[in-house]
């Protein structure tokens, strides 16, 4: 355990360390973070003002403007990219060396994850401050709903980042198609609640995501960050659900994984 | 035969003057110097924070104050180490570089004015790089090639057969790029860059990666190609062999300054204060201290060779005559790669090690 | 100019044959394309199956939007964007040089030399979905519209196609920076809805400062004969600008170009 513990903070230093290098892309690569909300709420809030009581779903203009400011912090924290990228190491055999090493290399991509998110928030907060300023989010939460909000944060990018990682494992067998990060990616903007509240959506697809885990990596965290989860009982429940989840992508990854090495090492050794 | 270089630009010069411009060399270069400026950084952690806030430069002075001239059909080779300057100064008369300063004239033509004119009387082969289209046959790079330089059909039909006959070329022809051997492409790299007829070439590594038969074939058929359209070529090049089979001139550039200009027989003569004495001898001479004459090369039974100062050459030969009973006598100049290689200081010399040691089979082979 | 269409001509024809090579890559990209409406039109779905209007833009005014937006996204996926990133790739590993070799001007050439044929399963589906709603809003889609339509869309082609010569040239100075579309398409995500959706101060910004509004509303608009709401005299205020956009970038490229041989230091 120590040997893993050791090497993943080598890999956050190198991590670190290569991010400061290429600072001046991966600002390029927050600021969708950031335009991606804010354009939301701005489509969001328009249409409530259309409506006689300028309203959708209980979300006013200002309850807007806190979800999405909300959604711009999870989204941020949460993100993970692994589907996107694992296709690129293994068409390019960068992944070759990193199954060599005495250590999954998942770590090495939890150590970038965790250094882009550390090495980036010097840009994305004072970009938070000004769409607060520029928004006047209205905020209901008290402090233990910000507590647990932290908390489901946590668990939210963990569930999101081992998930991410789970489907990633497809390109062990597609190299050449980058389609699953797409989907992904889609998913946690329809069903993660990125683009819409998900109670602003038709009641089918209202159903639909709360059958799926992405709700719990964006839209659950933000609810509880605005406040608008006002039952602890619930913030609890979904506290417990996230961790379900988790436990479920460790058990795939844990299956695929092997299987996966497998398929690499057959097609290419 | 041939006057130095500086006496041949003072001629061309005059020549611009008084007489037609027939005997203008074809290019001229007079003084030309790059400098470019880099960043630097050292590794580390705490050396990226620091760089984010205060980057470093570095003058680099690649070319300094080169002048020298070439003739029309002329091959001539530039030699020199990692980093002498030798792809920058192809790269300003191919007109991808601007000097920082002096003048160059190839063709009549200032090359960084980059006209469409000048450009399709030249070609630039990089050896490293490739610019064929990985994914597709190389008959559709050429036929791409043909339509950017505005060939012909017929004439590009004429001289496509040409090429892939003295290349070899037919049967990769309708194969992917990328599906074939280094030897094979580097040919391919050729043709597509002969394609347009270009009367001035400039080959930065024409042979580099590849075996040493593939390595022969091309230097054939670069001398080939001079040889049958007049075409005038600067070369550069790890491997030595490449530059004594096809250069009678070479310029040897160090540091971005010229070393030396003029025969490749002469190179060792100017740069290399020694001679090689072989000697066979009669009978045994155990115990004789050939170390004391000067280092020794090699001795096997009778066979010994010595290097000497050029100086000492006649009184170690005189001495040997007189003391060994010697069968036979020669004394050589040093191996031309021996001499670059001290010229530079070492075995760091003209190339890395392993290349240094193919040149070397590959002159053997012959 | 007729040689420069010949070499145009010829590129595509290449990419096609390289199209050929990769045949399953294709069919699987040509389904995510529909993906991506389908998404995009669930969007629509969503929105407006909790208001009507907003801000005067009915379903049907976003639906053109939507195939207006896609049709764009299409256009610079087609030739935009991978010539630029083998620009990109030119730039980083040396082989710009090949291209300055090359007697043809040079900035033609880096904006021709590849094509993503499939892409234009985009522009296809983005004009289906364009005309069903323009048909839906005005009955008939008429040929002063269509001409308004194709004025303001060249003009946004001609934006755009600057906006990405510029942000490319810009590598010659920060060579590393090889995510620099993520400029472009940050932005370009704003010009997924009307810019009306803005607030005033936002619109100015978005039309003048950057002249997203030009790239998708206003073509958009002018396909339901609208496009004066947005900017009075749209198709001429929308050529003049990408005509201003046009020599800029180009002097900016040459600019860049002089730096790359070391011209001006």
């Amino acid at each position: 355990m120590t040997a893993v513990a050791r090497s993943f903070f080598a890999f956050l230093r190198k991590g670190i360390a290569v991010m400061l290098q290429y600072r001046g892309e991966i600002v390029l690569w927050a600021i969708w973070g950031l335009v991606n909300p804010a354009v939301s709420y701005a489509l969001w809030s328009a249409a409530a003002e259309s409506n006689a009581d300028g309203t959708i779903a209980g979300f006013g203009r200002g309850e807007f403007a806190a979800y999405f400011f909300a959604m711009m912090i999870v989204g941020h924290l949460t993100q993970a990219w692994d589907t996107y990228e694992i296709g690129h190491l293994v068409r390019s055999g960068e992944m070759s060396p990193k199954l060599l090493r005495p250590i999954l290399p998942i770590w090495e991509a939890l150590a970038g994850n965790l250094s882009y998110k550390i090495t980036t928030l010097a840009f994305v907060v004072p970009m938070w401050c000004l769409f607060a300023w520029l928004v006047r989010p209205t905020f209901d939460t008290s402090a233990w709903q910000l507590g647990l909000g932290l908390i489901a944060i946590v668990l939210g990018a963990v569930l999101n980042f081992v998930l991410n990682y789970v489907f990633a494992l497809v390109a062990f067998w597609t190299p050449k198609l980058d389609a699953m990060g797409e989907l992904y990616f889609g998913a946690c903007m329809l069903w993660g609640g990125r683009f819409a509240p998900l109670d602003a959506l038709p009641d089918i697809l209202r159903w639909l995501s709360g059958l799926q885990p992405f709700k719990w990596m964006f839209a659950f965290p933000s609810e509880l960050i605005m406040g608008r989860i006002t039952d602890p009982s619930e913030a609890f429940r979904g506290l417990g659900i996230q961790l379900a989840w988790i436990a479920v992508s460790i058990v795939g990854f844990r299956a695929l994984w092997s299987v996966a090495v497998k398929r690499y090492t057959a097609v290419s050794g | 035969m041939r006057l130095p270089s500086c006496g041949c630009c003072a001629i061309a010069v005059r020549c611009r003057f008084w007489e037609s411009r027939i005997d203008m060399p074809l290019i001229e270069v007079d003084n030309l110097s790059k400098t470019f400026r880099v960043p630097e950084r050292e590794g580390g952690f705490l050396a990226a924070i620091r760089s984010v806030f205060n980057r470093r430069f570095r003058q680099v002075h690649a070319v300094r104050g080169v002048s020298f001239c070439v003739e029309p059909g002329e091959i001539v080779g530039f030699l020199g180490p990692n980093g002498a300057g030798k792809t920058t100064t192809l790269k300003m008369l191919s007109g991808l570089l601007h000097p920082t300063s002096g003048t160059a004239t190839v063709l009549g033509d200032v090359p960084w004015r980059r006209h469409s004119e000048y450009l399709r009387r030249i070609s630039m082969l990089m050896g490293q790089r490739s610019q064929l289209q990985w994914d597709l046959p190389a008959l559709d790079s050429f036929m791409v090639h043909a339509a950017v330089y505005n060939i012909p059909k017929d004439q590009y039909r004429q001289r496509l057969d040409k090429l892939v006959e003295m290349l070899e070329l037919g049967p990769v022809l309708k194969k992917q790029i990328r599906t074939l051997s280094l030897g094979e492409r580097m040919k391919c790299e050729i043709c597509v860059s002969l394609l347009h007829g270009p009367e001035v070439l400039f080959l930065d590594e024409p042979t580099i990666g590849v075996d040493i038969t593939m390595q022969a074939r091309i230097r054939d058929f670069i001398g080939d190609y001079n040889r049958r359209y007049g075409a005038t070529i600067i070369l550069t090049s790890h491997y030595m062999a490449d530059v004594t089979a096809l250069c009678k001139r070479v310029i040897v550039i160090d540091q971005g300054r010229i070393l030396f200009d003029g025969q490749l027989e002469a190179l060792s003569e100017k740069l290399a204060p020694f001679k090689v004495i072989a000697i066979d001898l009669d009978a045994d001479t155990d115990g004789y201290d050939f170390a004391a004459l000067g280092d020794v090369l090699a001795k096997e039974d009778r066979k010994v060779k010595l290097r000497v100062p050029k100086g000492a050459a006649a009184s170690v030969t005189g001495r040997l005559l007189r003391e060994l009973p010697v069968l036979d006598l020669t004394i050589e100049d040093p191996p031309i790669e021996d001499v670059i290689g001290r010229a530079f200081g070492g075995s760091s010399g003209v190339g890395p090690e392993e290349e240094t040691s193919a040149a070397e089979s590959q002159g053997g082979d012959r | 100019m007729a040689r420069g269409l010949k070499l145009m001509w010829l590129f595509i024809r290449v990419s096609l044959q390289n199209l050929a090579a990769y045949r399953f890559d294709m069919y699987a990209r040509i389904g995510m394309a529909f993906m991506h409406v389908g998404y995009e039109l669930l969007g629509v779905w969503i929105i407006f199956n909790r208001t009507n209007e907003i801000r005067g833009w009915t379903v049907y005014h976003m639906l053109v939007l939507v195939g207006v937006f896609r049709m764009v996204a299409g256009g610079i996926r087609i030739i935009i964007v991978p010539n630029m990133r083998l620009l990109l790739q030119d730039i980083h590993n040396g082989k710009l040089d090949f291209v300055l070799l090359k007697p043809v001007n040079a900035q033609f050439l880096v904006s021709v030399r590849e094509f993503v044929v499939w892409r234009f399963t985009d522009v296809l589906l983005g004009a289906s979905v364009a005309l069903y709603g323009c048909v839906k809003l005005t009955g008939t889609v008429s040929p002063e519209a269509l001409l308004r339509f194709s004025v303001t869309l060249t003009a946004a082609f001609a934006i755009v196609y600057s906006v990405w010569l510029m942000l490319a040239t810009a590598c010659f100075w920060f060579v590393r920076i090889e995510n620099i579309e993520m400029v472009f398409w940050n932005v370009f995500e704003a010009g997924r809805y009307p810019i009306v959706i803005y607030r005033p101060w936002v619109q100015g910004l978005l039309t003048f400062v950057i002249p997203l509004a030009f790239i998708t509303t206003v073509p958009a608009a002018a396909l339901s004969g609208e496009d004066s709401k947005i900017v009075p005299y749209a198709p001429v205020v929308a050529t003049a600008a990408g005509v201003c956009m046009l020599l800029v970038s180009s002097w900016f490229w040459r600019f860049g170009l002089r730096r790359y041989s070391g011209a001006s230091a």
